[in-house]
This record gives structure tokens, sequence and C-alpha cells, in this order.
């Protein structure tokens, strides 16, 4: 028993490079994405603009993450793009986070007093200063919250990569299924190695939010 | 390749997927369905545990919470049917795909239960019970409506979700959208067109939803603002 146990953590442990790797990567996207799509849509007075930004926004949080995943990654491959797995996984929960993470920096500047920027510019900053220096500062520590949480929820939909063969913990539990013929040991410890990895980003969250919120009340 | 190159499979082949297309759909609606009754119930349940006064039914609910926030929903999935026959308990693939995902949301459904009971004011309960109504009588008539009014917009978003995960029951053999796409795509060589119209499927159902739980939420908003 312990030592199938041994043998199955060992497996799974293979996977955990990769979940990381796809977690970290759509996220870096995520961010990145969403936060410039929320400065577009809020400073960029263009109604075409604000249509494609709301018309991206709307097909990607509408649709599953699995059929963007297999359109990035079969869907492409059929004329002619071929992506890594691993790549696609990235690429597909990336544009997906950024359409939800631009909703949420969105609601971050929106939530800012107007009384901020007419301040900013009235003590001579340029426009580009005071979103630069007033208020992307303070909308980034109201979105913090929602990132985290979207942080780890990244982490367990990275799982679906495996779909696509992404060689993840979930891919391995699969694998390992059929090496083994072992089945409720194996998925319940791929549950607990996702809780376990989950934590950090929990306490990492938790630990800033608490260091932003001290600096708010000072 | 040409935008009508590109569009000619649809209308060659749209004929034969759109059938299949939409029987696949009818599964996808009721496992999302089920999923989401099974979801009110463990949010119910859940939600009553906390309002225990007792602290253990209370922990026991923020650790079923806290467990399932950290689990990927496709490896509750996996356990439920390729894991659970593992000892002794069986079921079908739909039957798995409806409680994983009930199970995965109901700690979901907990969180929307408890934000909508805090939000309505203590005052209302007590007048309730001071007027003579029994807790229960003071839950279902006082209490209960206003509850709804205020969670339907988390309800319907909570729903869109849902459905949308439940593409992952695909993974454990349901018969849903996405697992006939997948058959589509091998048998007619085309994954780009069938994932795009699979896509754009769900999109169907889940935008207009979307937007009413924005409709809603709305009219809340304003409602409250002249309440207040």
């Amino acid at each position: 028993m312990l030592l199938r146990f041994d043998t199955i953590l060992a497996g799974l442990l293979q996977g955990v490079g990769v979940t990381l790797g796809v977690t970290f990567g759509a996220l870096l996207i995520a961010i990145i994405l969403g936060f410039a799509l929320a400065l577009l849509r809020v400073f960029w007075p263009s109604r075409p603009g604000a249509f494609v930004i709301d018309a991206y926004i709307e097909l990607f949080r509408n649709i599953p993450a699995l059929a963007h995943l297999f359109l990035i990654y079969y869907g492409l491959a059929s004329v002619g793009v071929q992506l890594g797995s691993v790549t696609a996984a990235i690429l597909g929960l990336g544009l997906i986070g950024g359409a939800s993470l631009c909703d949420v920096f969105r609601a971050g500047f929106e939530a800012l007093h107007k009384g901020q920027r007419e301040a900013a510019l009235a003590i001579g900053m340029r426009p580009s200063q005071a979103i630069r220096l007033i208020l992307t500062p303070q909308a980034l520590r109201i979105a913090l919250p929602p990132v985290g949480n979207y942080a780890t929820q990244l982490l367990k939909d990275s799982s679906i990569a495996s779909a696509i063969a992404a060689p993840e913990i979930m891919f391995f539990a699969r694998s390992l299924v059929t090496s083994t013929f072992e089945t409720t040991l194996i998925y319940v410890t791929a549950a607990g190695l996702y809780i376990l990895m989950s934590l950090p980003i929990v306490f990492a969250v938790r630990a800033l939010e608490k260091r932003y919120a001290g600096g708010r009340a000072a | 390749m040409s935008m009508i190159g590109f569009l000619q499979p649809f209308a060659e082949y749209g004929g034969e997927w759109a059938p299949r297309m939409l029987d696949a759909a009818r599964i996808t609606a009721a496992i999302s369905l089920w999923g989401f009754l099974v979801a009110l119930g463990v949010g119910a349940l859940l939600a009553a545990l906390r309002a225990r006064k007792h602290w253990l039914p209370g922990l026991l609910a923020q650790g079923y919470v806290n467990l399932t926030r950290g689990v990927p929903l496709l490896a509750v999935l996996f356990l439920l049917y390729f894991g659970l026959p593992g000892i002794g308990i069986t079921m079908s693939a739909f039957m798995a795909g409806a409680l994983g995902l009930g199970l995965c949301f109901g700690a979901q459904m907990a969180e929307v239960f408890r934000a909508g009971l805090e939000a309505i004011h203590r005052g209302q309960r007590e007048a309730a019970l001071a007027v003579g109504m029994t807790p229960m009588a003071a839950f279902r008539l006082i209490t209960l409506p206003q509850l709804i009014r205020i969670i339907a917009p988390s309800l319907v978003t909570t729903f869109v979700a849902l459905l949308k995960d439940s593409s992952l029951c695909a993974l454990i053999t349901v018969h849903e959208l996405m697992l006939e796409g997948r058959a589509l795509a091998t048998e007619y060589f085309l994954p780009m067109h069938i994932f795009l119209a699979i896509g754009l499927f769900y999109f169907a159902i889940a935008w207009p939803l979307s937007l009413a739980a924005r409709v809603l939420g709305h009219r809340l908003n304003r409602r409250r603002a002249g309440a207040a």
C-alpha cells in the first residue's frame, strides 16, 4: 500500500512542473492583456475600439475553456498553425483570463473617485502621468483580491490542459490509472496535490492584501 | 484561405451537423440543470449548517468549502466516475457528471446564499418573530422572498459558469455537446469549423443568460439605491 502510494506520488509529481508552467504562463498573459485592455477600455474614447474589446470579452467569457483549447490546438493545426499542447494551453487560458481580468481591472479604475484624476491634472500632471502615477497604483490595489482568486481558480483550470494531452498532473493521473489499475488513490492524491499547491497562492494573496490594506489605513 | 472558402463546409455539412449538435445540446442542458439543482441543495445544506449555533457544523461546512475550492472539477469528475468503482460504487457517466458539478458548485452556492442572507437586515427576522411568526414562517414569508430577489443575479452567473464547465463531462464520456464536437471533428476532419460551431452553441445559451444577470443586477442596485 505504502509502496504503491510512493509510486503514485512520484508519478504525479512529474506533472507539477507543467501545471505550474501553464498556470503562471497563462496568469502572466492574462494580467498583461487584461490590464492593457482595461486601460484602453477606460481611457480610450473610441466607440469601435470599445465594441471590439467588449466583443472579445463576451466571446471568451461565454464559451467553455475546453472549446477554446480545442479550437487553438486542433483547429489551428488543421489550418497549418501547429502549436505544442503546453503552448496552446497557456495561450488559451491566458486569452480567457485576459477577458476576465479586463473586467476586474476596469472595475478597479471605475471605483476611483474622479477627483483623483482631476486633482492630478490640476497640479500639472499630463494625463499619462496621472494614469501611471496616481490612478494605476490605486486601481491595482482594489483589483488585487479578485486577481488572487483568479490565480487559484486558474491553477485548478490548468487541469483541463490534460484534454489536449499537455503532460500536467491530471495527464499523469490518467496514465497512471492505465499502468497501475489503481484509481481512487490516484485521483485523491492528485486532488490533495492541487490543494497543497493552491495554499501558497492563497497565503501570498492574503499577505499582499494585508500589506496594502495597511498602507491605505496609514 | 478566402472567407467564402472557409464558410463553405458550414453550407455543405451544416445540415448533417445541426441535428446531432442539437441532440447533444439537450444533454448539456439536462446535465447543467441537474448539476444546478444538486448545487442548490448542497449550498442550502451548507448555509443551514453555518447558521447553527454549535461550532461543529459551521466548521464542517467551512472545511467543505475550503476543500472544494482547492480541487479541480476535473479531479472530482474522474474520482466519481473512474475512482469510485474501485471501492464498489458505480454510477452512470451522466450521474457522476451532474453530481460532480453539483458538489463543486455547491460550495460556490453556499457563498452566494451567505452573501444574500448577510444583505438582509437582522431586524426583518426579529420583527417577524416579534409579531408572533414561527421561525419557519419567518423564513418562508419574510426572509426567503427577499433572499431570492437579492441572489437572483448571482444564481444566473453561477448557472452560466456551471453550464460552461459541464463541457468537462465530455472527458468522462457524457455524450454532451463537447463530446459530440470531438466525434464530429474526427469524422469530418474539420476541427476548426466544428469547434467554432460548438463554441457558438454554448455562446447562444450562455450570453443571453449573462446579459439577463447583468440586467437583474442593475435593477437590484437601483431598487436598493432608491430604498436607501
